[in-house]
């Protein structure tokens, strides 16, 4: 370690730090200064307004909505990627042929754009056109198209699919790396002493995987509750607002409707969630690293 | 049958919803970018022939070039901002112990997960003051500064890796800490470097919400934004024409990253999470 120069430090961090901070700490005033003014549609402030768009915000039934899909987006996708990626880790963690192809597979929807991603499942949902409609034809599964971004019915649950597609290849990273942190040697121990695969799995597997769990739990919520292309590019909310999660529902309250005022409110509101998520995640990182 | 024959059955069958799943996407985006003009409308799977000039015609019909040109030009422009700021960070804190250490980690931790969308309003007016909306240099400031968090971490982790005794040895030849930074743990942090700068750059080719934002004319959109915008609120959508950009936006940074994954799991340490 050096210790001549004790400044030294500061000044080489002082770059980086000032400037990660200001775009942060820059915006979050001026969402605290515009949550609590009047604000007109071209974001002039006209004075003090104390907590009337926060009562606003709370007031909308769109905001209602839209959290309620909220929770069920996080939901719907943290633990259906959960679900579905405990046992792919599972699988490709086994030594079988074509392992390789399987991981590359798996892995693929992460090296592609999300946007880009939400932009050609709009096209294969067509209704008329899309190929998805044709494929379940063809599979005899469907005899007339469904419109599938058309109706929130089905287009809420096929967003969430589309999301846990894309979480998925994160979430089996985790997950393998969890897996080769388990000594094979347990597992030699549990086969000498003639426990089964179920016992096995639930007495040194599962428990011992508990960590990795916590970290892709908490860390895909931060991720999901910030999603926006998915819904944006397949729906932008719609019909009616009927697929609207809090950050299209925030979008659309700032740039389309001009409420910048409540927009602002309910931002300061995520970030404050957000932020008790994130610490959170800080506490079970460093206990994790602790152990 | 062998054990491992009957694993690699099962392994596949297990699988084979997600396989299909997964590369369904990719079906329909290579087959609609090859379909001639008049059968894009037909839902069939194999085109009569293979339509290449899509690929020639899709670059003017959806203004592929600016708007990739934009793309490069923040992606490089907001990398080189945070790399060149990163790296004395991340150095600083990995070779010296001073009080405001812990603390610097935490912070990083917490920029780390934060999502520019809650902030986008408070981005937005900052643009508006700086008179950069509609600018791309607005795009390169806010992803120059939200990655830093991200590109200290990765670089912190890998110098972490790079030994101290080379740096010690040119002290006592004699050298500055200076010219030994700058003649012996550089060079050796270029794949590090390297590494770092590609993802950055990946994420800022990526990004939609600030870009959508903050660029309302088409002279300054990236990619993802030009290509959402010949979707979106549109009667008629040249959908070979929208698959083909996409393709040729998408694979090649797709094939850089599924090269260097490895190094993304391992810098974050998700992967070493013990």
């Amino acid at each position: 370690m050096q210790r001549t120069a004790p400044l030294a430090p500061y000044a080489l961090v002082m770059p980086g730090f000032l400037l990660a901070a200001f775009i942060v700490l820059w915006p979050l005033y001026q969402l605290g200064v515009i949550s609590t003014s009047e604000v007109n549609r071209f974001g002039q402030l006209r004075g003090f307004a104390g907590l009337e768009n926060y009562v606003a915000v709370f007031t909308d039934p769109d905001f209602i909505g839209a959290l309620w899909r909220t929770l069920i987006w996080t939901f719907g996708i943290v633990f259906g990627a959960l679900a579905v990626s405990f046992p792919v880790a599972m699988i490709l963690h086994e030594d079988f042929y074509g392992r390789g192809v399987a991981r590359v597979i798996v892995m693929l929807p992460w090296a592609v754009s999300i946007t880009m991603t939400a932009i050609v499942w709009r096209w294969a949902l067509n209704g008329e056109s899309g190929m998805l409609n044709s494929g379940l034809k063809n599979l005899n599964i469907i005899d007339t198209n469904i419109q599938w971004l058309a109706q929130a019915a089905t287009a809420f649950p096929v967003q969430i699919m589309i999301g846990i597609l894309v979480t998925v290849p994160f979430t089996v990273t985790i997950f393998l790396g969890g897996l080769s942190s388990i000594s094979g040697d347990l597992y030699e121990a549990a086969r000498l002493e003639g426990s089964s695969p179920l016992q096995t799995f639930r007495k040194i597997t599962f428990p011992l995987m508990r960590p990795f769990v916590n970290i892709a739990v908490v860390l895909n919520t931060i991720y999901v509750f910030n999603s926006f292309p998915i819904i944006w590019a397949t729906t932008q909310g719609g019909p009616a607002n009927s697929t609207d999660i809090l950050v299209t529902y925030l979008y659309k309250l700032g740039f389309r409707f001009g409420k910048l005022g409540e927009a602002s409110a309910l931002s300061l509101m995520m970030f404050a969630l957000l932020l008790a998520f994130t610490i959170l995640y800080v506490y079970l990182a460093s206990r994790e690293v602790r152990e | 049958m062998s054990a491992k024959l009957k694993r690699t059955v099962i392994a596949w069958a297990v699988l084979s919803p997600l396989v299909v799943v997964t590369l369904f996407p990719f079906a329909v985006m290579l087959i609609t970018a090859l379909k001639p003009p008049t059968e894009v409308l037909t839902p069939n799977w194999v085109p009569s022939r293979l339509a290449w000039e899509n690929f020639v015609s899709m670059w003017s019909a959806t203004n592929f070039g600016p708007a990739l040109w934009n793309s490069i030009y923040v992606g490089v422009l907001s990398t080189a901002i945070a790399i060149a700021v990163s790296i004395p960070f991340a150095y600083a804190l990995n070779r010296f112990d001073f009080g405001a250490k812990g603390f610097l980690r935490q912070f990083l931790l917490v920029t780390q997960m934060l999502s520019p969308i809650v902030l986008v309003i408070g981005l937005f007016r900052i643009a508006a003051a700086l008179g950069l909306i509609d600018n791309v240099n607005s795009v390169v400031l806010v992803y120059g500064a939200f990655n830093i968090a991200f590109t200290v971490w990765m670089l912190q982790s890998y110098f972490a890796t790079i030994p101290r005794d080379l740096e010690e040895a040119a002290w006592l030849e004699g050298a500055s800490h200076a010219s030994a930074l700058v003649r012996v743990f550089l060079p050796l942090a270029v794949p590090a470097i390297t590494v770092t700068a590609i993802f950055s750059f990946i994420q800022a080719w990526n990004e939609f919400v600030i870009a959508l934002t903050m660029l309302r004319r088409q002279e300054s959109y990236t990619l993802p934004i030009q290509i959402f915008s010949l979707v979106a609120g549109r009667y008629t959508v040249e959908w070979h024409h929208v698959m083909a950009a996409s393709l040729v936006a998408t694979i090649p940074v797709a094939i850089i990253f599924a090269w260097l994954q490895r190094y993304l799991v391992r810098g974050l340490g998700v992967g070493a999470v013990k």
